[in-house]
């Protein structure tokens, strides 16, 4: 989970993100992100992860939760 | 008037290796290719979905290889150790893969070398050994590659598997001109969305509106895995004579858009 913060900030192309940042309101919040972040936490956390998962993640924080969560 | 059926598409005294044969079009090919008589390898990495695959092939003598494709440099040696036990062989079919669903600002390195190294880079290596005499039964050779829909138009997400893809067809033309000497025929199926364990994969990524609009793209809606394997079928056999350096597009109308 060191480098969550990083990957996250990376595909929401910014230089930083915070748990309190609300995904959707990233202006590089669309369909090709969310895919990214499913890809993300497939591959290097494997938590499966669907689009309709994602509708009830509403910040940066919640979604590092629901990794911790989920994480095999 | 003789009361025999005749079937064009008979593999009988024919002998193939089928990779990828332990799920999805891999399997349905080995099954499909038992039921016209032909005598398989059949090699995966999963050594039970092979188990469950050989269970149900018609026919007897069939192999199992548990082989990890991804070990390019022993391809050679394997292919060659498994005839000497199973016979000569007189085609192949590359069915193993794995997606990539990845937009390009993820998209590592490592993630596009390794999809590489599965899709393309072992059909070329499992190509390359096929014509040896210790391998090839010596005629009416043929080899099929799978490819994808995805090689002939684009999609969002999909570069890492596109690119692999894409390159079967260019390996799959040239190598029909310099093989077509030893009479070994090269061709390529490009499937479109067929309904297997890589397409649920796929499918539990999208939302409903997603996967609605996909399968509104497919005017002959999803494939199953059968109708990807009755086209091998096709050009392993006698109905595939004069066919090489093909790619047949079996997508139920995908890319006729």
């Amino acid at each position: 989970m060191d480098q969550f913060y990083g990957k996250v900030a990376e595909i929401l192309e910014v230089n930083e993100v915070r748990d309190g940042d609300v995904l959707k309101d990233f202006e590089a919040w669309d369909s090709l992100t969310i895919l990214s972040i499913i890809a993300m936490a497939d591959s290097d956390y494997k938590v499966t992860l669907s689009a309709k998962d994602l509708d009830n993640i509403k910040t940066v924080g919640d979604l590092k939760t629901y990794f911790e969560n989920h994480e095999k | 008037m003789s009361g025999r059926l005749y079937n064009p598409m008979s593999l009988d005294n024919c002998s193939f290796l089928v990779t990828g044969a332990a799920s999805g079009i891999g399997r349905a090919t080995a099954i499909m290719l038992s039921r016209l008589g032909a005598k398989l390898i059949c090699a995966d990495i999963d050594k039970a979905g092979l188990e469950e695959t050989l269970a149900v092939l018609e026919g007897t003598g069939h192999l199992s290889q548990v082989f990890d494709l991804r070990n390019i440099a022993d391809i050679d040696k394997w292919v060659i150790d498994a005839c000497a036990s199973f016979g000569r062989l007189h085609g192949l079919v590359h069915a193993a893969g794995v997606s990539c669903i990845a937009p390009v600002k993820i998209l590592s390195i490592e993630k596009y070398r390794e999809v590489f190294l599965i899709n393309t880079e072992s059909a070329l290596a499992l190509a390359k050994v096929f014509p040896r005499p210790k391998v090839y039964a010596g005629s009416n050779g043929s080899i099929v590659f799978i490819s994808s829909a995805m090689a002939l138009v684009g999609s969002s997400a999909a570069v890492g598997y596109s690119l692999s893809k894409a390159a079967i067809h260019g390996m799959t033309r040239s190598m029909a001109i310099e093989y077509a000497k030893k009479n070994i025929r090269v061709n390529a199926v490009a499937p479109g969305f067929v309904k297997t364990s890589m397409f649920d994969k796929s499918k539990a990524r999208w939302d409903e509106e997603q996967a609605a609009r996909v399968e509104a793209l497919h005017p002959l809606g999803f494939g199953q895995p059968e109708d990807v394997a009755h086209a091998i079928a096709f050009l392993l056999a006698d109905t595939g004579r004069w066919i090489t350096g093909t790619i047949l597009v079996v997508d139920g109308g995908y890319t006729a858009q």
